[in-house]
This record gives C-alpha cells, structure tokens and sequence, in this order.
C-alpha cells in the first residue's frame, strides 16, 4: 500500500476518532462524572501497561499463553489443512464428511468448555486442545474453499501444454490456493487465540487469560483494562502480519 | 507494432520440411478428423456428428459454423484434450489420445492466462513446462510479446491488462510453442477491428515463413476467407459438415481484395450455407 495523500487523510481521520474515545476516559473520571475505581483514566491505564510489562510474572504469563497458541496452531495448521484436501479432493469421503464440518462449524464453541475440562482437566493440554478445536472448523472449511477456488480451464491449459501432474500441482493448484490457505492460516491463528484465552478465563492456574479474569474479580481495575489493552494489541498485530502477507500472495486476485 | 527480425522466425529448422512447397505431388496428410462423433454427458447433448474431413500440411484451414455447433469441442479433441465418443483423430499419421504441444499448439476460446504471473511468464510458461532454458524462453517470448504489441506490458499481470490485451498476450503464447500444427478457437474475437486485422497480417505473415498447418475457428466470415486456403463449413448442432470451400485467392492477401467481386462471391457462398441450415 502506498501512502497516498488519501490514505493520510483517512489515517488522521482515525486517529481523530481514537482520541475521540481516549479523551472522555481520560477526562470523565478525572471530573467525577465516572467512578474511577471502576473507570480509571486512560493515562493511568497506559502507566500500569508499562508496569505489567516490566512484571517478571505477567511476562511469564504471556509467555505460556503465547506457547499454547503456538502449539495449537502448529498442530491445527497441519491437520486442518490435510482435512481441507481430503475432503476436496477425494469424492467420496468428502460427500460423507463435509456436511459435518458446515454443520459444526455453526455450532457456539464454547457450549463445549466444560466438557473439554472434564477431559483434558485444567492445564496446558487442554488450553491447547480447546485451541485446536476452536480454530479447525475455519481452517478445513478455508482449504476446501481453497481447492474449489482452482480453475480447470487452467488445469487444462496445462495439460494440453503436456506438464506433469507435480507441474501441475506446482504451478497451478498451489499458487491458486495459496492466498485461501494463508487466510485460513490467519483466522486460524486468531481463532486459537480466542479459544486458549478463552479457556484460560474459565479455569487455569497460569496464562494471560487467567490474569484478567483474577483482576476482573478482585476489581483492579487499571491492571484489567492494561490487560485487555495489551491481548487486544499483540492479537491485532499477528493478524494484521499474516493480512500484509495475505495481500502479497493474493495481489493477482481481483 | 514491431516485425521479428529476420533470423528468429526465418530460421528454417522444420525438420518436417518445407511443407511440400514447390515440391511434386500433393503434400501429406497432416491431420485427419475421421468419423467423430460426440456425445456429452449421458446422452444429453450431442454435439458432433460423423465429421470427417482431412487438412493437408502446411494448410491454413478456417472451421466455420453457428455457436454451439461443436468447434470448440472439436479443437479440444484435436488438441488432445477430450476423447471423441466415436471415431478418432490421426495426427501426422499416429494416432492421438493425449496433448502432444511439439506437435499440436492450442490458443483457446478464453484467453486463460494464469492470473499470478506477468504477462512474459504467461508466454513464456509451455516452453518452461517443455524444459527450454530460461534465457532462451525469454528471448522467444520477447520477440512474440514484442509482435503483439505488448513489449512495454511484459511485467504486468494479467489483472493489470485490459481484455484485448490478454487475448494478444495469449496469443503469443500460442506462437511462441511454434508447433507443427496450430490450432486456434476465434483468437481475434476480443479485438479491435484495426488490431484484429494486423494481427491477422501477422499471423499470415508467421504462417508465410513457417508453413505451420493452421485449424482456425471463427465467426466472422471475412475473416475466414481473408486468411484461409480452405473453409470448412458446420452445420447447427449437432455439428455436421455441410461444405468445405476452396478459397482460391492468390497469396499473399492483401487489404483490397477484401473489395474484389471473388472474395465477396465467397463469403456470401458461405453465409447462405449457414443460413440455410
Ligand atoms: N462440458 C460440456 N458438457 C456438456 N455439454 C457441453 C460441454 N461443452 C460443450 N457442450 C455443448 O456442446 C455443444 C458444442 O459446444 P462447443 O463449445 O464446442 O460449441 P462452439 O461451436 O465452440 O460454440 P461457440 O461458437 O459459441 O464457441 C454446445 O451445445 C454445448 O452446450
Ligand atoms: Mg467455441
């Protein structure tokens, strides 16, 4: 993207419409027209996010909820992926199978927390389970997507020029799926996200989501709102990456 | 719109020989269509019927006939691509059930350009899958792009192009295969009038110096006899042969005879047939 004069305009426009929010949080409680135990201002809010970020133990926290993304993601990737093509590509088995996937794709995750706990207990696995559960649905949906995006009037094209079917593996289905897998990697990626932290706010002794649920109940409230601040910026930053990405193998589309 | 030089398309390494120019006796049968008929799906639509005709090497054979009569089915079975339901096609004396691109080149119907690469690698792409070293894919996909027109639109890709342009850079793509036998589904219908007869020129030209067989479909029947020796004539659906006309125009063509009592005496010959039918 080029920074065009527009585009600066829109970026002000923004920025105007942060400060827009950022002011009354500043201003409101400070004046005594909100309860600043409950709405602290937004400066002190920003202070307790250096001082969180300086904690050797939120630091810790961060960490593992950050290991048990990555592990869910390293294991749901693959497997979505390969569940994606499997039923994509072989007939029969995706007939019998994918309505299942749609179906349960609709279906709130979260209803299945509690039995997840009684499964896989309280710890580090099953953070990582719910992860994978939470994002598989999207990413198998994505690739099955992903596969149905390839045009057989280039599959033909290649063949009538007499490529192989590695060739045409190679330089007509992966370049044409690319930009769906990258895209389900994305909403993947978030989705685990949602589902470790998520499962770490109901029960977990450890991790970012346990934090803010412990500050929520014992009302601390700069720590809790620092710690929203903080999940909410390191999740929009993986995704806007893997977006930046996403645009860079898709700029042939559209 | 610049000329190849010389030496790229003089060189005659036609290992086939010069397509029985100047040569005694008639030149050899380089394709022959025998008996196809086509059924798709499960007997739902037929769309060829008992075709049956033969061009000789070096040939520049117009396929005529009304939409859905069948001639883009036919170019695919020709090219390879699908096996008729009946009858069979014999391609410089061998059978042929699968794309053979030396032999036989197609520019399809679409443009079909693979939407992630520039226009260059889209040309240049049947000679990389045939294992042509880089720098000489470049220069003959130069040359053809250049002809075209397009030498200043190599690095676009095709989202960038407007939809004649596609159509030209897929038409280099054609070329640049330099295959014995070129078949080509209504190449020109996306262009200009004044772009679509320079191409035409072009193609002629490129035909001229190579002696390529050509298999060219059209609509338009001016085309037809600007460009071809022969004019086959379909029938509707389900496509039959209803003529295959002799243009006996002296060559090279030129732009006037377009205005000539014999070229209007044979494109009429031809609208009558289709109309009648
Ligand atoms: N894949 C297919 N499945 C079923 N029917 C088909 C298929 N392809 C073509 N047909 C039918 O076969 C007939 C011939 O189609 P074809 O594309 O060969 O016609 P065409 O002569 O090239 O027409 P046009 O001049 O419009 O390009 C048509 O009636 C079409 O509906
Ligand atoms: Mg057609």
């Amino acid at each position: 993207m080029t920074a065009s004069p527009h585009s600066w305009r829109i970026r002000a426009v923004q920025f105007g419409a942060v400060a827009i929010v950022a002011a009354p949080w500043e201003f409101a409680p400070r004046a005594g027209l909100a309860d600043p135990t409950l709405l602290p201002p937004f400066s002190e809010v920003l202070k307790q996010l250096i001082v969180l970020l300086s904690e050797g133990s939120v630091v810790k926290d961060l960490a593992i909820t950050a290991s048990e993304v990555a592990l869910a993601f390293a294991i749901v990737a693959p497997l979505g992926v390969g569940c994606g093509l499997l039923l994509a590509e072989n007939d029969y088995i995706g007939r019998v199978f994918k309505p299942f996937f749609y179906f349960l794709a609709s279906v709130p995750k979260s209803v299945f927390l509690p039995a997840f706990i009684l499964l896989f207990g309280i710890g580090f696995g099953q953070k990582v389970a719910f992860g994978v559960f939470q994002a598989i649905f999207v990413l198998v949906i994505s690739t099955v997507a992903a596969v149905a995006s390839v045009e057989p009037e280039l599959v033909k094209l290649a063949r009538a020029y007499g490529a192989s079917r590695a060739r045409i593996y190679a330089e007509i289905y992966w370049p044409s799926m690319l930009p769906f897998i990258v895209e389900g990697m994305r909403l993947g990626v978030i989705f685990s996200i949602t589902g470790v932290v998520f499962a770490e706010m109901a029960v977990a002794r450890a991790g970012m989501g346990a934090r803010i649920a412990t500050w929520g109940q014992t009302f601390q409230m700069p720590d809790l709102y620092a710690g929203v601040l903080l999940v909410s910026l390191l999740s929009i930053t993986v995704n806007e990456a893997l977006r930046a990405y996403e645009r860079k193998v898709g700029k042939w589309r559209g | 719109m610049a000329r190849l030089t010389a030496g790229k398309l003089d060189a005659a390494d036609d290992e086939r020989g010069a397509a029985g120019v100047g040569q005694a006796g008639p030149a050899p049968v380089d394709v022959a269509v025998e008996h196809i008929s086509h059924i798709y799906g499960a007997g739902a639509v037929k769309a060829l019927d008992d075709v049956n005709f033969t061009v000789e090497r070096g040939r520049f054979v117009g396929l005529v006939g009304p939409s859905g009569c069948g001639k883009s089915s036919l170019l695919l079975m020709l090219a390879g691509l699908m096996q008729p339901s009946e009858g069979r096609i014999v391609v410089e004396g061998t059978e042929l059930s699968r794309p053979d691109p030396e032999r036989v080149g197609v520019v399809f119907q679409e443009a079909s350009l693979l939407p992630w690469k520039t226009a260059r690698e889209n040309v240049e792409f049947p000679l990389k899958v045939r294992g042509i070293g880089k720098a000489e894919r470049r220069t003959r996909a130069d040359a053809f792009l250049d002809l075209v027109g397009l030498s200043e639109f190599k690095d676009r890709l095709p989202n960038q192009l407007s939809g004649g342009m596609r159509h030209r850079v897929s038409i280099a793509r054609g070329f640049c295969q330099d295959p014995h036998i070129l078949l080509m589904d209504e190449p020109f219908a996306a262009l200009d009038e004044q772009t679509r007869m320079t191409m035409g020129n072009e193609l002629l030209n490129i035909w001229e110096k190579r002696r390529k067989t050509v298999i060219f479909v059209t609509h338009s029947l001016t085309e037809a006899v600007y460009l071809c020796d022969e004019v086959v004539v379909m029938s509707h659906r389900p496509g039959r042969i209803l003529e295959r006309i002799e243009i006996d125009l002296p060559r090279p063509r030129t732009y006037e005879m377009m205005a000539t009592e014999k070229f209007g005496r044979l494109r009429d010959h031809i609208w009558r047939l289709i109309r009648k039918d």
